[in-house]
């Protein structure tokens, strides 16, 4: 099975504090300040690595690779160093769409997938369900859209069924929705799907247990990373113009919580969920 | 599990801090890229530190408590380990983390030594009891590599580089622990060519273990008819279990698990008591082929198991720095000192409050002082290998600043691990003295840093005794000469010049006491020696350790007038300043020891001497 995996590097959403709202200047849009930021792989993406590499090898034997898994990234030069920890991590290949995260949004990114898709024909796109700085959540379904692919979205399990298609278990309000997806299709994945038996898929033995979580860079993977493929793409050579649907008005902080009431009685308390935060 | 801490990691690391020493001041860049390290560049030592730090806090750290609380038990003559240690030990050896300084031709990735000690610190620093099991197989797996016939390297130590046999030295034994010659560990040849193997060996690391199919014992032992005294001992490799050639287990070897110590700290590290040939059943081999060479062979390994013993000593002492570092900035105790009349003023945190920061400075100076003592010597075995068969006077030159910094980074650094553990507990209070918080583990852990792997007395007279007139005293004028490179080119230096008045002065000590050390040998003044070896090792380290804070500082003072201004050069600035005002810190707070020690051990005090056994006291 050969598996395209979108990844888009993040800030460090436990250092979120740190990101700044730049003043706008000279008439140009507000922009977030991102210098001084520490930048880490989106965490949801990962989660789709750990899948496609589950899917494409023996558990019991990872060295031996059965499937290949393709990366991509959009960004600049500095966005290599998560193609290569991703490389790291096992996955075959990189592709890097030059561009800056300013020239961007989700139907772009989307676009300019397919056109990728077209390229380097996989059977599945396997992705985060979204990233963790703006929660679109919007880049599966567009693409999948722009593909006239299937998709199935929040998967929590996948069983791969040789390799032509996919029973899902999908996260629904109250329980999981089973469904099952002919291939090629887009899914996009929720962090359960790293769990022990997150995925099963031929030939790694039914009995096998993966460890909970994504798998950790392996020194001689570390060291092999660099001789992996990575291969640079411009915009254009994909034929897809740079041209952003959404624009960026202003930002704002969430407002500030406002300080709690000390209630002296019951009574008191009961009064105030019934009348003034209506939740009795 | 018997309180509050569950297995919760709580291990951190500065890798700011890091990547300053190995790239900024100890200039890893010139090796990278070049035979033998051609294979490393500086992304694969970035992502090396990330990920080995990543998998020291997700899988070691969470056991360190665990490890400490449950500890270990025998069970059927078994030792069985806390829970996890088993899964740990497959997960490291899966990830290759004990590989990174391993020759490639033993499947490792040869990285430069400067790379691979600060890998361990993490895998040390995040639980210093487990990494204990790995630490000693790669020393034994090192003995055999420098030592062993091609036969023993064969069938060693594949096995033993990527964890599936475990390896321990076994110097000790009831009546010969720092007497190592008085061992009465016996060797009788068999007609097979190996040993039948009798003795018992005390206080063994990782003696036993229920991750490993088997553990290869390094035993000195005495073959009949050798001479008595150390230079009779010879070195034996004695499996756990009987294996044929081809490494497959045959059965148990008659090595018994008679006991494990119950001990201070290191709790999830079984230290075991073990009863070779009970049964005149216990075959060893003889490391290489020739007999009575058992004590250097063994200094092979101890020389690398005392370096690890000062990574152990940074490792931890880190940690609690770090962990006082945080529970410092949440705490809140007491009002600013400034606003001390005013009952109403607000609380708080502890960090603000200035015997909690001078604690603070103390410790960052000391656990960067001793990392820094680490990481050139590891720079100097880089340099050693690198000039090696091509530069003799480099490689020569290099070879002799290992050598003396060994006994430096031993003792030294676990002396200071011991009281900066200690100090970090003082900045917690009350809550530090419990088990809610790491800092009194930590604290129990590292005493034995200062005791085994030879006691810090043993560091000491190897120092004066062997090492300062090592190569006709070379190695000394060199160490002293580097240091005296740095003074003249500092002398005015515009922010560290009364810094660098200190370093001199301290530097002057240290070259007059080593004279009058000197001085005492040649008279047979021997007694004095002892008395006084300790503090010596003191004085030279507390040099050794002021010359390279100072040198990070310079560096740092430099690259701060390269930094943007405003937020985006803010980190870089606040992480230089650190590393001046620690150098700063250190060098007008214990430089100024140095020359008092070397007055008060010019005075040739000898009431320790004099006094007789029974006027310590009258019980």
């Amino acid at each position: 099975m050969k598996i395209l995996v979108p990844l888009k590097r993040v800030a460090d959403p436990e250092n979120a504090n740190k990101v700044k709202i730049a003043a706008p200047a000279g008439g140009l849009a507000p922009k977030i300040e991102t210098t001084g930021l520490e930048w880490k792989p989106n965490p949801f993406d990962e989660y789709a690595l750990e899948a496609a590499l589950r899917l494409t090898e023996n558990g019991t034997a990872v060295k031996a690779r059965l499937g290949e898994v393709i990366v991509v990234t959009f960004g600049p030069a500095e966005c290599d160093q998560t193609l290569r920890g991703a490389l790291a991590t096992g996955a075959d290949r990189a592709i890097r769409v030059d561009v800056t995260d300013d020239q961007l949004d989700g139907d772009l990114v989307a676009r300019a997938l397919a056109k990728l898709v077209d390229q380097v024909k996989p059977d599945l796109v396997l992705m985060g369900k979204q990233t963790v700085d703006s929660d679109s959540n919007q880049v599966a379904q567009l693409l999948a859209a722009y593909l006239g692919w299937p998709q199935v979205t929040f998967a929590a399990n996948i069983v791969n069924e040789d390799n032509k298609a996919l029973k899902i278990g999908r996260v629904a309000d109250g329980g999981q929705i089973n469904v099952r997806v002919q291939l090629p299709a887009v899914v996009n994945v929720e962090d359960r799907v790293v769990n022990p038996k997150g995925v099963t898929s031929p030939p790694t033995p039914a009995t096998h247990k993966y460890a909970d979580g994504v798998r950790f860079a392996p020194l001689p993977a570390i060291m092999q990373a660099k001789k992996k493929p990575l291969e640079v793409k411009k915009l254009a050579d994909l034929g897809v113009e740079a041209a952003p649907k959404v624009k960026y008005l202003g930002y704002e902080a969430p407002p500030a919580r406002k300080a709690g009431v000390k209630v002296k009685t019951v009574a008191e308390l009961v009064d105030k969920l019934k009348n003034e935060a209506k939740v009795l | 599990m018997s309180n509050a801490q569950t297995a919760q990691n709580r291990y951190k690391a500065d890798l700011r801090e890091i990547r300053f020493l190995l790239f900024e001041q100890f200039g890893l860049g010139e090796l990278l890229g070049k035979e033998p390290y051609a294979s490393w560049g500086e992304d694969e030592v970035n992502m090396v530190l990330d990920e080995s730090y990543k998998f020291s806090c997700d899988v070691l750290g969470p056991l360190n408590s665990v490890g400490d609380r449950v500890g270990c038990h025998i069970e059927n003559g078994q030792a069985v380990t806390p829970p996890g240690f088993k899964e740990a030990w497959t997960k490291l050896y899966e990830a290759g983390w004990k590989s990174v300084g391993v020759k490639t031709e033993h499947g490792g990735q040869g990285a430069p030594m400067a790379l691979s000690v600060a890998v361990e610190e993490f895998l040390s620093g995040a639980n210093v009891a487990f990494a204990m099991y790995p630490g000693l197989t790669v020393g034994a797996s090192e003995v055999i590599d420098h030592f062993g016939t091609p036969a023993q390297k064969e069938l060693y130590l594949p096995r033993m580089f990527d964890g599936r046999w475990a390896g321990t030295m076994c110097l000790t034994e009831p009546a010969a622990g720092s007497d190592v010659g008085a061992a009465r560990s016996t060797a009788k040849k068999l007609p097979n060519g190996k040993y039948s193997i009798k003795g018992t060996k005390l206080f063994i690391s990782g003696g036993d273990n229920d991750f490993t199919e088997n553990i290869i014992h390094l035993v000195l032992a005495r073959v009949d008819g050798a001479p008595q005294g150390t230079k009779g001992l010879s070195l034996f490799i004695v499996g756990k279990m009987k294996t044929d050639a081809s490494g497959a287990i045959l059965g148990p070897n008659d090595v018994a698990l008679g006991g494990l110590e119950h001990k201070m700290g290191i709790n999830g590290s079984t230290t075991a008591l073990l009863n070779f040939g009970e049964n005149d059943q216990c075959e060893g081999e003889l490391v290489g082929t020739v007999e009575n060479l058992g004590m250097p062979q063994m200094f092979k390994m101890m020389n690398v198991a005392r370096i690890g013993v000062g990574l152990q000593s940074v490792s931890v002492a880190s940690a609690a720095f770090l962990n006082a570092l945080e529970y410092s900035k949440e705490r809140k105790q007491g009002p600013n000192i400034r606003n001390w009349k005013d009952a109403n003023a607000p609380r708080v945190a502890i960090i603000e409050h200035p015997d909690v920061r001078r604690m603070l400075l103390d410790m960052k100076a000391r656990v960067e002082g001793i990392r820094c003592l680490i990481v050139k010597l590891a720079r100097h075995q880089d340099g050693f290998v690198v000039n090696q068969g091509k530069d003799d006077a480099a490689a020569s030159y290099h070879l002799g600043q290992v050598d003396l910094l060994v006994p430096l980074v031993k003792a030294y650094g676990s002396d200071q691990s011991f009281r900066i553990c200690e100090t970090a507990i003082q900045v917690y209070g009350g809550v530090g003295y419990t088990k809610d918080y790491p800092a009194e583990q930590y604290c129990r852990d590292s005493k034995i840093f200062s005791i085994y792997e030879g006691t810090n007395h043993i560091q000491s007279m190897d120092l004066v005794g062997r090492k300062l007139g090592q190569n006709g005293g070379a190695n000394l004028q060199a160490f002293l000469g580097d240091i005296g490179k740095f003074i003249a080119e500092n002398a005015s230096h515009p922010a560290l010049g009364p810094s660098i008045k200190e370093l001199q002065a301290a530097h002057e000590a240290v070259g007059m006491t080593a004279m009058r050390m000197l001085g005492w040998f040649q008279m047979g003044q021997m007694s004095m020696v002892p008395v006084v070896s300790t503090r010596f090792l003191e004085m030279m380290s507390e040099l050794a350790v002021g010359w390279l804070l100072l040198v990070g500082a310079s560096i740092a003072i430099e690259k701060t007038k390269g930094l943007a201004d405003g937020e985006e050069g803010a980190k870089d600035r606040a992480f230089y300043a650190g590393k001046t005002l620690a150098a700063k810190y250190f060098a007008m707070n214990v430089l100024p020891g140095v020359k008092l020690k070397a007055e008060v051990l010019g005075r040739e005090d000898t009431s320790s001497l004099d006094i007789s056994d029974t006027a310590f006291a009258t019980v």
